[in-house]
């Protein structure tokens, strides 16, 4: 499978360093190099890709103003060094961090990060259950038990009406494509949530028996599309 | 990256860490001289922006300016002045404004000066070595 990216970098031997990375994998396409942050939105408005390689700091524009503006969401590889940006980075369901320069092998690893974990979940989105693999063991979670899914990260949380929450690697992008279409929509890069368990919604936020989850800008025409309103 | 024949008989300036440079290039020096060209493309503009925010008394900018330019020397191979940038770096965060800095300032753009110098030699001995390997 080859995954096409773009690299937000304006350091010129770093985006060049990458590129070099990127031919060689022989999996990665780069369909553009852009070293602010308005030029990449400015491509992204067009065009999707499976993958961010992203510096932080660039000149403008913080590189998580980026994310906060694309419409879908994509894997994001970090190339910063600081690691003051590990919350955003977590919140962001950022794959990884290369710190520059990083050697070729560094950044396969990083490259296998982002490939979806297959075996983690069983479904197909008609059915009405899910299995995840949990602690090592499957564990059937039916649609109408889930309240929502969350991203940690290269893993994702399932909460359920009872309150039980279950950790599987997985990432929401893979998920959103699996779940049931009836039960569950993505709100937010980080979370989908189970339409049928909404208490309510205010601006923004969804409330899910007392649990606050954010719509994103990109989102919350599909949320108000999906809601039974009246 | 293209792999040139003879590659084993390059010396590197003492300055410069050549396993790392492996590590990274293996034994691709045409790229390499390609990674320090680039890297001098853009080495005025970004000494100049450490400067100005020197001058100008903005520490985070300051900061931020060193922390861009630091990766440069390690794609160079010149780890030790990484670590200086990191060292300088890591001051900024100490201190109320940069003037407190003077001293760490003036050494380290000094080395970021002898440093340009190590890697034009540089360059000048890849372009060399590789068109004789070629």
């Amino acid at each position: 499978m080859i995954i096409s990216c773009i690299i937000v970098e304006d350091l010129q031997v770093a985006a060049n360093y990458l590129t070099n990375c990127c031919e060689k994998s022989g999996s990665v396409e780069v369909k553009g190099h852009f070293s602010n942050v308005p030029d990449a939105l400015s491509f992204l408005n067009n065009h999707t890709v499976d993958l961010i390689f992203l510096d932080v700091e660039m000149p403008g524009a913080n590189g998580f103003e980026l994310l906060d503006q694309i419409a879908f969401s994509p894997k994001v590889i970090l190339t910063t060094s600081k690691t003051e940006y590990a919350y955003n980075a977590f919140q962001y369901n950022v794959s990884d961090y290369l710190m520059k320069p990083f050697t070729y092998q560094r950044f396969v690893e990083a490259l296998q990060k982002i490939q979806p974990s297959k075996e983690t979940i069983s479904t197909n989105s008609a059915s009405d259950h899910i299995y995840i693999k949990t602690d090592g063991k499957l564990i059937r979670l039916n649609n109408d038990a889930i309240l929502y899914i969350e991203s940690m990260g290269d893993y994702v949380k399932f909460v359920t009406n009872d309150n039980k929450k279950y950790i599987t690697h997985n990432t929401i992008k893979n998920l959103e494509e699996k779940v049931s279409k009836d039960h569950f929509l993505k709100v937010h890069r980080s979370y989908i949530v189970n339409l049928h368990k909404i208490d309510d919604m205010r601006e923004n936020l969804l409330f899910i028996k007392g649990n606050e989850i954010p719509v994103s800008k990109a989102n919350k025409a599909d949320v108000f599309r999906r809601l039974n309103i009246v | 990256m293209n792999n040139p024949s003879d590659v084993n008989s390059f010396i590197f300036n003492a300055e410069i860490d050549s396993n790392y440079l492996h590590s990274l290039y293996g034994d691709d020096y045409i790229y390499l001289h390609e990674v320090f060209a680039t890297v001098l493309n853009d080495y005025e503009s970004l000494t100049d922006n450490i400067e100005f925010n020197y001058s100008s008394g903005n520490l985070n900018a300051l900061k931020a300016a060193v922390h861009k330019i630091k990766p440069v020397f390690g794609f160079v191979g010149m780890t030790a002045v990484q670590q200086e940038c990191q060292h300088f770096e890591d001051l900024c965060g100490t201190v109320a404004s940069p003037e407190i800095l003077n001293r760490d300032f003036e050494a380290l753009k000094n080395k970021m000066f002898q440093s340009k110098l190590v890697i034009e030699e540089e360059m000048k001995k890849l372009e060399i070595f590789n068109s004789q390997s070629a």
